[in-house]
């Protein structure tokens, strides 16, 4: 999985190593803006209240 | 396919969701705080505005000391409203409340019950707050202890409630404890009390903790901060 996209990368090792950095901040920045925002709620930490449900 | 490239990629997955779930904890028990941390400062910062504004309006009015505090309009859903210092949290311990406890709300501060008093009025002002994530704005929870003092203000009187009995705990649906008159309280009569709610155990879900406080003092903020909250 990585090798390939290692060898799919345009550029010389230096270009692909900084490439793969971008590539890895794109990911990270999507996890922290979209994904973990939706999936927290489904941890139990957000239950303070006493409603019944 | 070789064998070799089913247990590289299999090996490759497995590194990719160990390293997803440590950014995740990162996420929950740091990331969380910095965010609410900023959204309370926001909110703290959006009341004094308003109440910078606003001020004129409250000073005019002469009343006396000792009359009871004026009955305040009603609150907006999920607008900050008050703010609340519990020296035994710490002497900097201060966060906005917000009305209503809706998991959004919970995020920039605590959560007013919506059909409970208002502050300082008769009947119960309930308010739910964090124990864990989100700025732990309830961590140290457990440590209430009687005679500790919960102090709010509203921009125009400061109220000073004291707490009553060391936290109870009991099941999240036990409604019962924010009643005007709280169940299990030790209250027997109708009065001006508080109600703080927050989960326990700590990182779980399966049970409540409840402290309750009643009214104690209440004084203008011209007349300066009250005694719990001078060094």
């Amino acid at each position: 999985m990585y090798g390939w996209i290692w060898r799919h990368l345009p550029g010389n090792a230096w270009v692909k190593a900084l490439l793969s950095l971008l590539l890895v901040l794109m990911v990270v920045y999507v996890l922290f803006q979209y994904v973990f925002p939706w999936a927290e709620p489904l941890l139990p930490f957000n239950d303070v209240t006493v409603d019944g449900q | 396919m070789s064998v070799r490239v089913v247990v590289r990629t299999f090996s490759e997955l497995c590194i990719t969701v160990g390293t997803v779930i440590v950014l995740f904890v990162v996420y929950v028990l740091f990331w969380t705080g910095v965010k609410a941390d900023r959204a309370m400062d926001s909110q703290i910062d959006q009341l004094h505005d308003q109440w910078a504004r606003g001020s004129v309006a409250a000073r005019t009015d002469d009343r006396s000391p000792d009359a009871a505090p004026p009955k305040p309009a009603p609150y907006r859903d999920g607008k900050p409203f008050a703010v609340m210092y519990v020296p035994r949290f710490g002497f900097t311990w201060n966060k906005p409340v917000l009305q209503g406890t809706a998991t959004g709300t919970l995020k920039k501060g605590l959560g007013h019950y919506a059909g409970t008093a208002q502050l300082g009025q008769k009947g119960n002002f309930a308010v739910a707050g964090h124990r864990r994530t989100y700025g732990d704005p309830f961590k140290d929870f457990p440590e209430l202890r009687p005679g500790d003092a919960v102090v709010l203000t509203d921009g125009a009187t400061w109220f000073t409630y004291r707490i009553d009995k060391k936290p109870y705990r009991t099941l999240p649906g036990d409604i019962g404890v924010i009643d005007p008159v709280p169940r299990k309280s030790g209250y027997r009569e109708p009065g001006r009390y508080l109600t703080l709610t927050t989960c326990e155990p700590e990182w779980g879900h399966s049970h409540r903790l409840i402290a309750w406080a009643h009214l104690d003092a209440t004084q203008p903020v011209e007349q300066g901060k009250p005694e719990a909250l001078r060094r």
